[in-house]
């Protein structure tokens, strides 16, 4: 067993706990919280693969102590595969995902301490146990454990947008958590029903059951399961119904909360979606229930995206769509379009946290979000605009930026699989998205300034400038060597197929 | 007239009967009618994927889409309003959605 796994969710849980009870010294909340937040993408790097099992309770075939004490009926049964205890499953997509998580909540972290005047309060506590959960979320291989994580995170989003203190939060959060009243009881009883037809949380141990005719696949209760399991998953990714409230969300949060808000929409989409494959793929019908959804995930997102005037909703819009795309890639369902699909995952959470940061800085320095209000940002701030502009373009998937890499193995893909349209719908999406940005990109920074405009803060804090440029590197790094990050997710999309 | 015309007339009367009094600007409006023709071309492209099913049904559905298209146009503004921050909008397409999904994976699965 690998004490770092678990440490991955206990260890952001402890430093959010930690923090409350070190309320209003902040000096001490903002080390310790940097420090911990530089932790959290380093500890999927040191880990090595593996499951945990928490309490030892290992499966009977790996426990000789105890199968040796119990009659052959058992240990010859399927009882003697199956996994006793709550099973977290680290492997190499796993590894990238949490570093990549990991990293965005390091930034989002690190600049909301330094934008912030007062670090201590709620705001870092419900980054730090949002992180844990979503983390849970991909690591869990226990389906009830993934719900109770599933449900913190979807409380600590509505958490971030009500701490914001942005105008009307309040409302949009009420919303979000009305909707979760609906949606996640859903999910819960879509487990609820798996565990009364399988007899079993574990996920691994429920793929057994069904594959080797311990269960009918055919039984209603499984199918039920099913669509109530995709009925949870859309709510907590964001596709829609769920997109108009999601893209709210991003809008009422502030920008670095809005950073990490859109990851775990993403990670969280990727987690639950996995699942569903691997669970329901026999279903011929999951696969195009996922592409369905994702098609019009990305012509809702983009067309309402175009009619918006608020950037962090343009964004939001934005974000939704490109989460099609992923749909895509997993709804093509081979080893390629899976891989394709969990990398534009990857681009995409990096990406719009790219965005909401970048776009962060004018909200920052003049306390307006409304396009309508901006202009001539670009003599502000010209070297920022340049960065945005560079966000802007791996959104679009312009080479050599990551985006451009993993759009383009999702195109590959769909005409591999034989379904050009899904490319001609991808290259649509992607030059309508392209033109989104710039129709922003064009009224924040290139439009002449509005008399009216006010800048209420000149001095940009370095920490927000070093998290751009990070992000920056990093597009550039997947963009010109992509491999790095899908030879880790390679072996995921092998075992999917 | 022509469809930019169309679009910016469909915007005014939407906005007279929600009493929004935000300036229909050139922008808005070249938005409006991008987002239009996004919309229709990548549903038309994405029912041309029903020739997986049937031949005839692909072509059926592509030609009552144009149909629809050219009658409804433009769509957008339609949609602008019900894809809005009404909670009640929001409750209507979550319960139909849920029912959608129930409906095709018990129903379509066990049928098929």
């Amino acid at each position: 067993m690998n004490p770092l796994i678990p440490l991955m969710v206990i260890l952001p849980i402890a430093c959010a706990l930690l923090l409350n009870l070190l309320h209003k010294k902040d000096r001490t909340v903002k080390v310790l919280a940097i420090v911990v937040a530089l932790v959290l993408p380093i500890i999927p790097l040191l880990a090595s693969y593996g499951l945990h099992f928490f309490g030892g309770y290992y499966p009977l075939s790996e426990n000789s102590a105890i199968a040796g004490g119990l009659p052959s009926y058992i240990t010859n049964s399927a009882l003697n595969v199956f996994h006793p205890a709550i099973t977290y499953s680290f492997e190499s997509a796993q590894k990238i995902m949490i570093f990549i998580l990991g990293l965005i909540a390091f930034l989002a972290i690190f600049t909301s301490l330094n934008e912030t005047k007062r670090p201590s309060g709620v705001y870092a506590f419900l980054m730090f146990m949002g992180t844990a959960s979503v983390t849970a979320i991909l690591l869990s291989d226990d389906i009830f454990n993934l719900y109770v994580f599933f449900e913190i995170a979807a409380i600590s989003q509505v958490g971030i947008v009500i701490a914001s203190g942005v105008k009307k939060n309040y409302e949009t959060a009420l919303k979000y958590m009305i909707l979760g009243n609906i949606a996640a009881p859903m999910l819960l009883l879509g487990v609820a029903f798996l565990l009364g037809v399988t007899g079993n949380v574990n996920i691994t141990d429920i793929i057994y059951s069904i594959k080797n005719g311990i269960v009918s696949p055919q039984n209603p209760v499984l199918l039920m399961a099913c669509g109530l399991i995709v009925f949870g998953w859309l709510y907590g990714s964001g596709l829609p119904p769920f997109h108009t409230i999601k893209s709210a969300l991003y809008s009422k949060a502030l920008p670095h909360g809005a950073a990490l808000l859109q990851a775990f929409s993403v990670f969280t989409f990727v987690g639950l979606g996995i699942i569903i494959i691997r669970i329901f793929s026999y279903l011929p019908f999951s696969k195009i229930v996922i592409i369905v959804i994702s098609l019009l995930a990305m012509i809702l997102g983009v067309t309402m995206a175009l009619m918006q005037n608020d950037i962090k909703r343009i964004i939001g819009y934005l974000a939704v769509g490109e989460l099609g795309y992923i749909g895509l890639g997993l709804g093509i369902g081979t080893a390629f379009g899976i891989t394709a699909g969990l990398f534009q995952a990857l681009n995409e959470a990096i990406i719009t946290a790219f965005l909401f940061l970048g776009f962060g800085t004018v909200l920052y320095i003049t306390k307006k979000s409304d396009t309508r209000k901006l202009g001539g940002m670009m003599i502000e701030t010209p070297k920022l605009a340049l960065v945005v502009l560079l966000a802007g373009f791996a959104m679009a998937g312009v080479p050599p930026l990551n985006a451009f890499q993993s759009k383009l193995m999702l195109i590959q893909a769909s005409i591999q699989a034989e379904v050009p349209e899904l490319g001609i719908i991808m290259i649509l999406i992607s030059i309508v998205t392209f033109m989104t940005f710039m129709r922003a990109f064009y009224t924040i920074y290139m439009r002449p300034k509005p008399p009216e405009l006010q800048i209420t803060n000149k001095n940009i804090p370095k920490a927000t400038i070093i998290s751009l440029l990070v992000l920056l590197a990093i597009c550039i790094i997947l963009g010109l060597y992509p491999k790095i990050a899908t030879n880790y997710l390679q072996v995921l999309a092998n075992s999917l197929v | 007239m022509g469809i930019y015309d169309i679009i910016l007339k469909r915007i005014k009367e939407i906005q007279s009967k929600t009493k929004e009094d935000e300036p229909v600007t050139n922008i808005s409006t070249s938005s409006m009618l991008a987002a239009e023709i996004t919309l229709i071309s990548s549903l038309i492209v994405a029912s041309i994927m029903l020739r997986f099913i049937n031949k005839a049904l692909m072509m059926v559905a592509v030609l009552i889409l144009i149909l629809i298209a050219v009658i409804a146009m433009p769509i957008m503004p339609k949609l602008r309003k019900e894809q809005s921050d009404s909670f009640s909008n929001m409750l209507f397409y979550m319960i139909l959605a849920l029912g959608i999904i129930i409906t095709l994976f018990y129903w379509g699965s066990v049928n098929v």
